[in-house]
């Protein structure tokens, strides 16, 4: 493994993209709505570049929806969204997919093709920036191929590449998530809750190796997370949402454990309103 | 009535109670559901007694049928070459028939499935292109594709295949609405474009589902190929037609039970595969299961795997899973060039009929020759009369087989078993096979194709029956035996209400489909509207050939309507 490393392209393109700015991500008065329900209030985050921005709160309170935001798989109601310079509301179809190239993004429920081998998986990846479409693995490039087996390696799983997703463990099949971002070579990695479906030994392999990753790459890494003991063990910046505002933003290291669950206490009790902003905000997230 | 009883002496305008709640009043759409089964029942019994389908007309025949014996044996077999050759032209002609169906209807399926779709404009075209195909009977494009392109193969590959969208289309659409759509969007968050992700997330996860519905539609076109033998397409088809319109018996006989041993090795081979690719578990039972073991050996190092000079393998090691899948690839490779030289399809045939196409249109302005009241609407009434028959007669039949075929009502299990067993030959038989003897037995006319498709019906309805008394809610059954109710009463008053929402379904869908079937069978002879598509046919009445398609299609569209409407209200 350690001779891919070596010949892995992104530790060459990290010094290109060196510079914070190159990396950052603004939003500014960000609102978002989804029929009646305000999923983001007035949200205003610039999150810090090349560093690992983790986003706690409990489900519902918006942090699926702001990660959405940063790709433009959801646009703002209002307010801006600045992503590595582009503004995603704005922005046309073809503008937006460019942007989506440099940005990678895992999920709860990892999101693989299960009947599909692990290899042709990770190439999906890569589709933003080969063109046309593909089906099957042949169909890509030796090029794309040889990438992803890179990556593979990287999250140690070359030796699965030719089995099927569906033969892998819920923290196996969140790694080959990861090297199919990987492959984009992104500046930016989007995580929507990428522990929340694993057990306790799974969720510190993942989540050690996204900080081992970005600290490689210098990536912007953005985590939402609703555990805040790995919250405090893994991230640079803690912010949090409740009912779609922000209610904190402060660097890890000068936070307890015991404030960082302040994020939750305050909402010991959930209204009824939230639980119905929740459901519908999870309809529509799944309806687009 | 028991807020009334509960509190008797209130005045009724000082009380603080809440106010009576009122009587609720009866749902309008269920009550007009109610109407429509009664009406359909009525009209089945209606029916019945017009067409004169009595034990009388049914087993007064027996002398017939013994006439029949002696006629139809022994058995006059074609020579084997000539078997084998017209075996291969039909399976040949279903084959490129499916093949293009789900061709076509892929990408109709993907406008038309909600998750998929590019707009509400592709939406509602590729829905309406379902719509129509699954409207038009398989028959009635085979007419129309014969004025175009004539005898031969083609024109049974088009009329099934275009007719195949109407299933396969619907099937394939509903199938990517319930895919994870997880997938797609992590490919599009990657910054793939709409084809990217369709094509790299979406077919992937629906082969399964393509190939399964592929095979149930291919069992259902073989069928339907030996009905189109009466219209020219060549195959089985046709020469049983021909030797049953020169009356002979021996000969025709002997070619109904090739078509039926055929239908059923067709249908096992297919279920089987079917059920090894749609539950991957059930497969390791198999001699798949024995490859797939001998996958697992696998490698035990995180290393990646190299090829022998040492540079890292990006393709697939030729593991049993990927011998199959090129295997499965290359026997269908084999099969599509061997049917296509076993259909004998005569390509010139294709400009030819595209250039015929609109002249052909003008000759399809519809007319009726004015006799509409004296001939067709007559014809009608009987398709559809035969249609209500049949669907009534096979309901009633099914109710007692059905409930004898349930294991939880049926006295003893080899009784269950014994009536399970005639539910599965029953709908192994085909229609037509059915209709064709007992037209030979019982002469021309409405009552043999009554009783072909309430034998068919029988089956479905005694299955449906059966299958649903057994997964019912025992707990309700188990509640009124504990009260003292006998085995009748249970039955009645609670296996038969919580069956009864599915039934509604069935019972409508049923006679939607009986309508549909009775056309066909009176293109051999079971009267109706069948009769004269076909006498108009070969009269090249063509302005009355398409007034009649189009009564048809209305009549089978009303019906599909009716049949929406109380699936919705049901549900």
């Amino acid at each position: 493994m350690a001779q891919y490393m070596t010949t892995h392209g992104m530790a060459a393109k990290g010094v290109a993209f060196s510079a914070p700015e190159e990396r950052s991500i603004q939003l500014r008065n960000v609102t978002k709505r989804f029929g009646g329900v305000t999923a983001l209030n007035g949200i205003n985050i610039d999150f810090a570049p090349q560093k690992i921005n983790v986003l706690l709160g409990l489900s519902g309170s918006g942090k699926s929806t702001l990660l959405r935001q940063i790709n433009g798989l959801h646009k703002p109601t209002s307010g801006e969204v600045i992503t590595l310079g582009t503004d995603v509301h704005t922005a046309g179809a073809g503008r937006l997919r460019k942007l989506r190239r440099n940005v990678g993004m895992i999920f709860q429920h990892f999101h693989l093709v299960e009947s599909m081998s692990v290899l042709e998986n990770v190439c999906t990846g890569k589709l933003g920036s080969l063109g046309g479409p593909r089906l099957g693995l042949f169909s890509y490039p030796r090029a794309v191929k040889e990438q992803a087996m890179e990556q593979l390696a990287r999250v140690g799983l070359a030796d699965k590449a030719f089995q099927r997703a569906d033969a892998l463990s819920g923290g196996q099949m969140q790694r080959v998530a990861i090297a199919r971002a990987l492959i984009q070579e992104p500046r930016v990695l989007l995580a929507d809750e990428p522990v929340a479906a694993l057990d306790p030994v799974s969720s510190a392999t993942v989540m050690t190796l996204i900080g081992n990753i970005a600290k490689e790459d210098n990536l912007t890494v953005v985590c939402s997370l609703h555990q805040v003991e790995l919250a405090l063990e893994f991230s640079d910046r803690i912010i949090g949402l409740r009912g779609g505002e922000l209610v904190m933003d402060r660097e890890s290291h000068s936070l307890s454990l015991k404030e960082a669950h302040e994020i939750y206490e305050a909402v010991a009790v959930v209204s009824e309103t939230e639980l119905a902003q929740e459901t519908s905000e999870l309809a529509a997230v799944h309806q687009s | 009535m028991t807020a009334t009883m509960e509190r008797p002496a209130q005045p009724p305008r000082t009380s603080v109670l809440p106010p009576v709640p009122k009587r609720p009043v009866p749902n309008p759409h269920v009550v007009a559901v109610w109407g429509i089964m009664i009406m359909l029942l009525g009209g089945g019994a209606w029916s019945l007694w017009e067409l004169e389908v009595t034990p009388a007309n049914v087993f007064g025949h027996f002398d017939n049928a013994a006439r029949f014996i002696e006629r139809a044996f022994p058995l006059n077999w074609p020579p084997l070459s000539e078997l084998l050759a017209m075996t291969a032209e039909t399976l040949g002609i279903v084959f490129l028939a499916t093949g293009f169906s789900v061709f076509v209807s892929t990408p109709i399926a993907i406008m038309a499935a909600a998750s998929t779709t590019s707009g509400r404009f592709s939406w509602t075209v590729s829905r309406l292109v379902i719509i129509f195909c699954r409207a038009v009977p398989d028959l009635v494009f085979a007419i129309i594709l014969f004025r175009l392109f004539g005898l031969g193969a083609l024109t049974g590959i088009l009329a099934m295949g275009i007719s195949s969208i109407g299933m396969i289309g619907k099937l394939y659409a509903d199938a990517i609405e319930e895919l994870d759509r997880g997938p797609s969007e992590a490919v599009e968050a990657a910054g793939g474009g709409r084809w990217q992700w369709i094509l790299s997330t979406v077919i992937p996860q629906l082969i399964p589902q393509m190939i399964a519905t592929g095979l149930h539609r291919y069992d259902i076109n073989l069928r339907t190929s030996v009905i189109l033998g009466y219209v020219g397409v060549p195959g089985i088809g046709y020469y049983l037609s021909g030797a049953l319109e020169t009356m002979q018996w021996q000969r025709g006989m002997a070619l109904a039970l090739w078509v039926l041993m055929l239908c059923i090795v067709v249908e096992l081979i297919s279920m089987g595969i079917r059920a090894a690719i749609m539950s991957p578990s059930s497969g390791d039972r198999s001699f798949l299961g024995l490859i797939k073991a001998a996958d697992r050996s696998g490698w035990a190092t995180h290393e990646p795997v190299r090829t022998r000079s040492g540079a890292v393998r990006v393709s697939p090691p030729w593991t049993g899973a990927r011998w199959m899948r090129f295997g499965g690839i290359g026997i269908l490779v084999v099969l599509l060039v061997a049917s296509l030289i076993a259909s004998n399809i005569r390509w010139e045939q294709i400009p030819r009929g595209v250039e015929r196409f609109i002249p052909t249109i003008s000759e399809f302005i519809p007319g009726t020759q004015g006799r509409f009241v004296d001939y067709w609407l007559p014809a009608l009434i009987e398709t559809v009369q035969m249609g209500l028959a049949a669907t009534l007669l096979g309901l009633v039949l099914a109710l007692p087989v059905g409930a004898m075929a349930a294991r939880n009502v049926a006295p003893t299990p080899t009784v269950a078993l014994c009536f399970r067993i005639f539910i599965v030959v029953n709908r192994a038989i085909p229609e037509l096979i059915l209709a064709i003897v007992l037209l030979v037995i019982l002469g021309f006319g409405p009552v043999p194709g009554v009783l072909a498709l309430a034998f068919g019906t029988t089956g479905l309805f005694s299955k449906l029956f059966a299958d649903s008394i057994e997964e019912t809610d025992v707990r309700v059954q188990n509640a009124l035996r504990a009260g003292g109710a006998t085995r009748i009463q249970v039955f009645f008053g609670s296996t038969l209400r919580q069956v009864a929402p599915a039934m509604v379904a069935h019972i409508m869908y049923q006679v939607d489909n009986n309508v549909r079937n009775s056309t066909l069978l009176g293109i051999v002879g079971a009267g109706g509207i069948g009769y004269w598509l076909m006498q108009t046919q070969a009269q090249l009445a063509y302005d009355v050939l398409s007034f009649l398609i189009l009564s048809v299609l209305l009549i089978v569209i009303v019906l599909e309507a009716i049949a929406v409407y109380i699936r919705n209200v049901i549900r």
